[in-house]
């Protein structure tokens, strides 16, 4: 062992560096905790939150044309649509269920959609009781819709992250894996 | 019993009684003030702990988590009381009182300053050295009553560690014996007193940096602290010789070890740091601050080493106890003592 090594060993050097270490930590600002129901976190546009089902604002029910596609595609099978006709013989969806215990937060439901009827929130702190609480019916949905993106929020969102790929000005990113492989050309 | 009696009523018995008034006021005050730091030092540390690992410790019970000992204490206080079925009942109802007493006893002879100690004998550290033994017992009996073996094997361990680690730290003491030609723990303080600027000069870790550095590590491994928490090394077992204790039994065990901490600083305070002096008039309040800075200090430093170093192996520990520290100790015994002859 040469001379150095010797004399770091005695003077417990690399236990001195450690010491510096989290002496250097100790002032309180350096702390990084974020004390989160006091400091609430919130999430960025786009997020993956609890689930929403569009409402129209002409006729002021929901978007939802009953096709099923969502309920089809959900990897999770956690949709469950029952279909019924209206008063002019069109088909609607009677009832649009979510459980949200069994959702993944894929959104492979969103992008489905033919008529952007389903989106999910930035909303991401709910609890209950019950697992009835968790399972979302179809007006409890269309409450979230009013509750998470009122007025021209709804709007913004599907405009800009909610865009369906099948939309004429949809332009998607150039590394964003898209569910259709659409990636259409940027109209002149 | 006669004989008492004839003393208490005796011309002379108004000063006896007054001199137990007198000590038992001591008593009172020594272990209030030591029961209130021992609830607030698990507080600070972890407050030092979490913002050493850049996080923020308690934050929630008061203003950041200055209530937290009351909830502590509370919650252990209400907790139901276990006892394993196959446990050695009269052996693990005693062995934390034993733990408690012998930290506790161990506070009497420590001078708060420099006229103040509940009993001022002129074989303090010997003492101590006896009162952390018995402590040690109640260790080594907690982990055989509580017939578990994680507690059993805790048991083992804390009882050759502290055998063995007890032996470094009495051998690292006797230099400072031999340079203040005491064991008395009043002594020994005043001999390293100084004035002036250089008030330090006369403390005995520079003479004793070997025995100082020798003890603080006995210390670490004798109240079973990291890096030397072998005993109830949680990784491994659990809790180790407190398992199987809840509630009011265990907390008697946490306050023990916080007691045993403290008196362990004291007495690198006392025998290493000069005790209660320090730069200033020599008055009571700046002898008592101290003397409490110092202590603050040296438990920092058992925190800030629980929060960087990792725990040791257990071969590893004997390893240093029996080859390094010892003969560090002994050659440091043999150095100050020709040292003194010259």
């Amino acid at each position: 062992m040469e001379f150095k090594k010797i004399v770091k060993t005695i003077l417990f050097w690399e236990i001195l560096q450690g010491m510096w270490l989290t002496l250097s930590n100790l002032p309180p600002w350096n702390a990084v905790t974020r004390q989160y129901p006091k400091e609430p976190r919130y999430s960025d546009p786009g997020f993956r939150g609890l689930h929403a089902l569009v409402r129209n604002p002409d006729t002021g029910r929901e978007k939802c044309i009953a096709c099923g596609l969502c309920a089809a595609v959900c990897p999770s099978r956690c949709i469950t649509i029952h279909t019924g006709e209206d008063d002019k013989g069109e088909k609607i969806a009677e009832e649009y269920e979510v459980d949200v215990l069994r959702c993944v937060f894929c959104a492979f439901c969103v992008e489905a959609c033919p008529v952007g009827a389903i989106v999910l929130s930035e909303h991401y702190e709910y609890s209950g009781y019950s697992r009835g609480d968790f399972y979302f019916n179809k007006e409890r949905l269309l409450d979230n819709w009013d509750t998470f993106f009122p007025g021209e929020k709804g709007k913004w969102y599907m405009d800009n992250i909610w865009k369906h790929p099948n939309a004429d000005d949809y332009k998607a990113h150039d590394d964003q894996a898209v569910f259709h492989g659409i990636q259409k050309e940027e109209k002149q | 019993m006669k004989a008492l009696l004839e003393t208490l009523i005796s011309p002379g018995s108004f000063d006896i009684i007054i001199n137990i008034g007198f000590i038992f006021g001591k008593i009172v005050i020594v272990v209030s003030v030591v029961m209130l730091a021992v609830a607030l030092a698990p507080y600070f540390e972890r407050k030092v702990i979490g913002h050493m690992q850049v996080r923020m410790g308690p934050m929630r019970v008061g203003p950041h988590g200055i209530l937290q000992p009351i909830a502590d204490a509370l919650k252990l206080f209400f907790k139901e009381d276990i006892i394993p079925a196959e446990s050695d009942k009269v052996i693990f109802f005693i062995a934390p009182v034993i733990t408690m007493f012998g930290a506790m006893t161990s506070l009497a002879v420590i001078p708060w300053w420099k006229s103040f100690a509940v009993a001022d004998i002129n074989i303090g550290i010997l003492f101590i050295f006896a009162m952390s033994s018995v402590g040690a017992y109640g260790i080594v009996m907690a982990g055989w009553a509580s017939n578990s073996k994680f507690s059993f094997l805790g048991g083992l361990r804390a009882s050759a560690q502290i055998i063995s680690y007890e032996v470094a730290m009495g051998m690292s003491l006797v230099g400072v014996m031999l340079l203040s030609g005491s064991l008395n723990l009043s002594e020994i303080a005043a001999a390293q007193a100084g004035e002036g600027l250089f008030f330090f000069k006369n403390w005995y870790i520079f003479p004793q940096i070997i025995a100082a550095g020798v003890f603080f590590l006995s210390m670490l491994a004798e109240t079973n602290r990291t890096p030397f928490d072998m005993p109830e090394a949680e990784s491994e077992l659990v809790a180790g010789y407190f398992t199987e204790y809840s509630g009011f039994r265990f907390s008697l065990f946490f306050v023990g070890e916080y007691i045993a901490m403290f008196v362990m600083a004291a007495i690198g305070v006392i025998c290493f740091l000069g005790g209660w002096s320090g730069p200033g008039p020599s008055i009571v309040p700046l002898q008592l601050l101290w003397f409490v800075l110092k202590l603050c200090f040296v438990m920092f430093l058992f925190f800030w080493i629980r929060a960087t170093v990792p725990r040791y192996r257990y071969d590893q520990l004997m390893a240093i106890g029996w080859k390094v520290l010892i003969p560090l100790a002994l050659l440091n015994i043999v150095i100050t003592a020709t040292l003194k002859i010259i």
